[in-house]
């Protein structure tokens, strides 16, 4: 053996040595830190398999997928306090996957480890249908949750999140959903047009009630139940493309004068709003965005074709964005540079820059059919 | 494939909404609300078991319905989501899924609360109404996905409202499938 040779072997031993030592490789499992400026929640219902409800934390930035929560049946939407410190979601459990004994709950996820560290286990009555956010709500100092019941008989049930328990069931006949307005108040929407504004005790029982006269014709002209709050209003639109704001500040509710987000000729051209969730705000330029499409009279759950953008106290639009697929979800995310994340109900999800309407990205092979996108809170400081 | 369909069957709807003319139509659909509005408290929360010709079959029903004699076509398909008495509709149809437009799939539970829309049938060019009834117990179906919305109102009208998952009264709220039985004829108001 040469010199040359055996200086070739002993390196090579020494190489496969120190390759040695570096085995067997460590495993573990991935913590998040601290959110970025872009991550949302992408629900999905799965609705060609709905026991099997889900939900995706995507970073919108990189089109990555972060992790992902098991939600049960009938999926509806995710819950967040505004400090982000845990995640809520009320799900429901048969004993025997789709039969056998329900059992619903708040199960309640660690936004790092996106593990379940506790449930709070509701009536077993919830609201089941085509998501929307106001299937639940939260007071604005994140002690009560609110969810929506439908049996048929419709009530309210109000759970304490920081004592963990069921404070109060409230019946609410004739009223839907959860639109909450303050530290201890929620409103609803009722079958006549009216609103029911609640106001909660300090142990979540129902201190008053009040039911305003119908602020919207339901026989003419509806508003869609899927609203937005801005500040301490929440903002609807009717089938027709009218804005109406209702602000829950006060006593009782003020009603803002409606406007359009048509003029007369879009409204002959057939545009009108789109999908199953028609808007969505960005609080910090109060841009109120709207998916809207051009259709039939009986058309307004038809997915989108262009995200339209309002200056949120009345106008005027500020830009139109033609989105590459449909829409039939949607979400702006809620910092400086905010970005429009849509899904058309499939598994795949488009991003755009909110401001210039550049399509960034599309996210493709995730989930099943999403239903939801939600962005996180803005966080208080 | 549920949004990309029911915008296809939506596009097509427009077409015909554009050739008929807007007003026309515009006043159907107020009148078809206001024959709602009065309807749906009636038969909210009520079984419709008796009016629906469940045990009968699917052919043996069927016959009893309207007359579908003189349709054509997708409006003539129960398979087809452009058959006339879906036209208010959301979910899968039963007729793809083992049973009918008047019976559950084998293995499931017919829930007796419902919904309502008001149909017209081309065939007579009478608008009736037809009760779509879950069927439940039993995950998706996952066949034949439909979503069309004439008179659908939101989920705050819950008799008029399609969005929600009817699998109420039941012994599981878990949704297969959708019915869609004729319950009368409609009137105006």
């Amino acid at each position: 053996m040469t010199r040359a040779a055996s200086i070739a072997i002993v390196c090579a031993l020494l190489v496969a040595t120190r390759a040695l030592a570096q085995l067997p490789q460590s495993m573990t499992t991935l913590e998040l830190g601290a959110p970025g400026p872009h991550w949302v929640w992408i629900d999905d219902e799965a609705f060609y398999a709905e026991t099997d409800g889900r939900a995706y934390l995507v970073d919108a930035d990189s089109g990555e997928m972060l992790g992902m929560l098991s939600t049960g049946l009938q999926f509806q939407n995710l819950q967040f306090p505004r400090a982000y410190d845990h995640i809520y979601s009320a799900e429901t459990y048969y004993s025997r996957s789709t039969r056998g004994e329900r059992t619903d709950v708040i199960s309640i996820y660690d936004p790092h480890t996106l593990a379940p560290e506790g449930e709070i286990v509701i009536p077993a009555k919830r609201q089941n249908g085509v998501p929307i956010p106001s299937f639940t709500g939260m007071t604005d100092d994140d002690r009560f949750m609110m969810v929506y019941n439908f049996t048929p008989k419709q009530s309210v049930t109000v759970v304490d999140v920081v004592a963990r328990t069921v404070a109060a069931e409230i019946a609410t006949p004739g009223c839907a959903l959860v639109y909450p307005g303050g530290v201890r108040r929620f409103a609803m929407l009722c079958g006549d047009g009216a609103l029911l504004t609640i106001d909660l005790a300090d142990d979540g029982s129902e201190q008053s009630r009040s039911r305003s006269t119908p602020f919207f014709d339901l026989r003419s002209d509806p508003v869609a139940e899927q609203g937005v709050r801005l500040g301490s209003s929440w903002l609807f639109v009717s089938f027709a493309g009218m804005i109406h704001s209702v602000d829950l500040a006060d006593a009782q509710p003020r009603f803002g004068t409606p406007w359009s987000i048509v003029t007369d000729s879009e409204r002959r051209a057939g545009w009108r709003i789109s999908g199953a969730v028609h808007l969505t705000v960005h609080e910090a330029s109060h841009g109120l965005y709207i998916l809207m499409h051009r259709g039939g009279p009986e058309t307004r759950k038809a997915p989108g074709t262009e995200v339209w953008v309002f200056a949120a106290a009345g106008g005027p639009r500020l830009r139109r964005i033609r989105l590459v697929e449909p829409g039939n979800a949607f979400e702006v995310t809620p910092d400086a540079a905010p970005l429009l994340i849509t899904t058309k109900g499939e598994n795949t999800a488009a991003v755009y820059d909110a401001v210039s309407g550049r399509h960034l990205r599309t996210i493709r092979e995730l989930g099943l059919t999403h239903s939801l996108i939600q962005a996180l809170p803005v966080r208080t400081p | 494939m549920r949004r990309e369909r029911a915008a296809k069957a939506l596009s097509r709807r427009l077409d015909a909404w554009v050739e008929s003319g807007s007003r026309g139509i515009a006043q159907r659909v107020s009148s078809r609300r206001g024959f709602l509005a009065s309807l749906g408290g009636v038969l909210f929360g009520a079984a419709t078991a008796p009016l629906l010709p469940v045990a009968r079959g699917a052919d043996a029903s069927r016959a009893s319905g309207p007359d579908e004699s003189k349709l054509h076509g997708a409006a003539a398909d129960p398979k087809n989501c452009d058959y006339w008495r879906y036209c208010a509709i959301d979910g899968f149809l039963c007729t793809c899924c083992g049973g009918t437009t008047t019976a559950c799939p084998p293995g499931t539970e017919l829930s007796r609360i419902t919904w309502i829309g008001t149909c017209r049938n081309p065939g007579d060019q009478r608008d009736y109404v037809v009760s779509y009834n879950d069927c439940c117990g039993k995950s998706s179906c996952g066949r034949c996905d439909c979503y069309r919305n004439e008179g659908d109102l939101p989920m705050y009208v819950p008799p008029k409202n399609n969005d929600t998952i009817w699998c109420q009264g039941t012994h599981s709220n878990a949704y297969h499938c959708t019915i869609s039985a004729v319950v009368g004829v409609a009137v105006q108001d």
